[in-house]
């Protein structure tokens, strides 16, 4: 049992972090991107084979895997995000940000392949150190140091502070003067870099998966709704909550029931409190 | 008449005499392949055995004086793009057999379209629902069935290492879900019920709780029925890392050569025995059976002499269903469905490279249970591997 607690909990980090990831996306642009999960993927990837292919040192792989998970943020905001939002107020983006992760997934299952893909090891650790284990606890360490990073971010600096201006109100901000287009484009490479950085963390644990992306794209949105669009706090419960009702759930019911569980929390949670453990009802005065 | 018109008529008449005899219409031979997608390794090799057979045969003249002309379609391992596929062969690009799909669930979408469009199909997808000669007749088998994987490893763990405590883990897709309750069902008919049974979801990160239950349940053989390595490589780091030797029984891709990399240390792959094919085992001296060897050395004489790093039984099947074709085409003497149909139920101990094939009027499997063979998982060299002991 403390076994599917302990997994839970290491998957449920890597949920959190794909939640925080959505709303650093979030919080400047109102869109919630497909390629939240996609970003952790290439970090496990580009991790592995920076690693096993070229040979470099974990911190240079870790460095590099923050760098490709940036890159792709930029790239979302360039192709997916920019154009789609200056043109239209439709929900548009759900499509182009779709596309590009679909793209972007076929692509690196024909270059890296479609069968998972061993993950170094990051810290020298003997194999047999049980629950001790560093892909466990990698993730988690991650996650939460990802929250605690962003909170201090949001509160004690100048970009913070113009994240929170954007999220609040995106035309008062530009009317105040604020840079808002590249401002939503740092936002977008930071949460990419966020997603390198956890993928690579959790590597270990997940393997270098192409078809990693879509998954926690669909968990990172459970774990964000659960815990309320915009709360790092929130996206931290939902995250663990999900991973560990998951991994309960499968300990005592079985495979067969554990997505059906993990989309019934969202069901639940947003029935008896649509904006999210920790969310925030927006009032708009007229 | 003029003499012109005569002259016209006899030129006409020749015309077409001369490209009946000196350009026969080709066999044209479909062949559904996910050549990409996550279902991909398997179909590229596949893929390999079918090229090699169509230019081998093409290369001494056709069949029956006619060329077989391969149309490949790439149905990325989607059953959605798998049906269209079948039906462009069957109506637009009319040919006169199909190949595949590569996959159970491919096939379980293309199999009736193609009985509709009267086709004759080779069915390399192991769900044992694929053939059946009322509903389906022109579907033949070549590939064995997964009944015959999971008797095999069943008997193994029964009758070979005279275990009688065994852990069923499949995992959550249909295929593993099916093979999981045939391998229980088949036990429980040799009177042995699994002490723990369970199925988990092919990308769990995690088996820790699974082995422990496995364990704490007193099992004394675990038996995979996945196809995810993945999964595979997650339970055997998990027993090794546990440090518990149970033996590992079950699935083909326990053998994968993808689990040498996944699996923690070396070690963690031995005492894994998986279901294997006579054709592609090594005997006591190292050797490979005659017909097998004869391809590697075809395959070394086209692609260089280096070691083959994928499973040779694909390639070996590719191979062989293309051989299967041209073996109808000759007994029904064209290509003509019936005849096709009535040729292969009448095909008795057809030797091939991959297995030796018999189909009947009511039968339509044309693996023979005696050619599956178990196969120790971490012996993998030059695409064939070592029998279990």
């Amino acid at each position: 049992m403390l076994s599917a607690l302990i997994a839970g909990l290491a998957t449920g980090a890597l949920y959190a972090a794909a939640a925080l990831v959505y709303n650093v996306m979030f919080s400047t642009s109102k869109v919630l991107s497909v390629t939240a999960g996609h970003t952790a993927m290439l970090g496990g990837v580009f991790g592995a084979w920076f690693m096993q292919v070229l040979g470099l040192p974990v911190p240079l792989a870790l460095i590099g895997s923050v760098v490709v998970g940036g890159a792709f943020g930029l790239l979302t905001d360039i192709v997916a995000i920019r154009r789609v939002l200056a043109r239209s107020d439709e929900h548009l983006w759900l499509l182009s940000t779709l596309a590009l992760a679909t793209m972007v997934q076929q692509a690196i299952a024909l270059w890296w392949g479609t069968e998972p893909r061993p993950f170094p090891r990051v810290i020298p650790q003997d194999f047999g150190a049980g629950l001790l284990d560093q892909k466990y606890w990698l993730p988690v360490i991650v996650a939460i140091g990802l929250a605690i990073g962003l909170e201090v971010f949001y509160r004690r600096t100048l970009y913070g502070k113009l994240f929170v201006a954007m999220s609040e109100d995106i035309f008062a901000a530009r009317a105040r003067g604020i840079p808002t287009d590249r401002i939503r484009m740092l936002s977008y490479v930071m949460a990419g870099a966020m997603g390198g950085l956890a993928g690579f963390a959790a590597g270990q644990l997940t393997f270098a998966y192409f078809a990693l992306g879509l998954t926690l794209t669909l968990n990172g949105f459970i774990a964000l709704a659960v815990g309320g669009l915009g709360s790092n706090v929130g996206a931290l419960v939902g995250g663990a909550a999900l991973g560990i009702l998951s991994s309960i759930a499968t300990y005592y019911v079985g495979g067969e029931f554990q997505q059906t569980i993990s989309v019934g929390l969202l069901m639940v949670v947003l029935l008896l409190k649509p904006e999210g453990l920790f969310g925030t009802r927006n009032v708009r005065p007229v | 008449m003029s003499l012109r018109r005569v002259l016209l008529g006899t030129a006409a008449v020749a015309l077409a005499w001369a490209t009946g005899v000196f350009a026969q219409e080709p066999i044209r031979i479909g062949w559904l392949s996910s050549l990409t997608g996550p279902l991909s390794s398997a179909a590229i090799a596949e893929n390999q055995g079918v090229q090699f057979a169509v230019e081998e045969i093409n290369r001494t003249g056709g069949v029956n004086g006619r060329k077989l002309e391969l149309v490949t379609r790439d149905t990325a391992g989607d059953p959605t793009k798998a049906v269209n596929l079948a039906k462009q062969l069957a109506f637009t690009e009319k040919v006169h057999v199909v190949i595949g799909p590569v996959n159970s669930g491919e096939s379980l979408a293309t199999v009736p379209i193609l009985a509709r469009a009267g086709i004759p199909n080779l069915i390399i997808g192991s769900v044992d629902e694929l053939v059946d000669p009322k509903k389906y007749p022109n579907a033949f088998r070549a590939i064995n069935t997964n009944r015959q994987w999971i008797e095999a490893a069943n008997h193994y763990a029964l009758d070979v290492i005279k275990r009688r405590k065994i852990a069923v883990i499949g995992d959550t897709s249909g295929y593993g879900t099916s093979s999981a309750k045939t391998a229980a069902e088949l036990l429980e008919k040799a009177g042995v019920k699994p002490v723990y049974s369970v199925l988990v979801d092919p990308n769990k990160t995690d088996l820790t709780d699974e082995v422990n239950k496995a364990r704490a349940a007193g099992a004394d053989v675990v038996m995979p029925w996945s196809a995810a390595t993945g999964l595979l490589a997650r339970l055997l780091n998990t027993r090794g890392d546990m440090d518990w030797n149970v033996p590992i029984v079950g699935h083909p891709a326990l053998m994968a050569p993808a689990i040498r990399e996944l699996v923690n240390k070396p070690e963690y792959w031995g005492n894994a025995v998986a279901a294997g094919y006579v054709s592609t085992t090594y005997d006591d001296k190292g050797r490979l059976p005659a017909a097998t060897q004869a391809l590697i050395d075809k395959l070394h004489g086209k692609m260089g002499k280096g070691e083959i790093d994928y499973m040779l039984w694909w390639v070996a099947l590719g191979y062989d269903t293309v051989k299967i074709v041209e073996h109808a085409v000759k007994q029904a003497g064209g290509t003509d469905p019936k005849a096709i149909r009535r040729a292969l139920e009448n095909t008795r101990a057809l030797p091939g490279v991959y297995a030796t094939y018999s189909w009947s009027a009511q039968q339509r499997n044309g693996f023979p249970d005696h050619q599956i063979v178990m196969n120790q998982a971490n012996s993998f060299k030059d695409g064939a591997y070592r029998a279990a002991k």
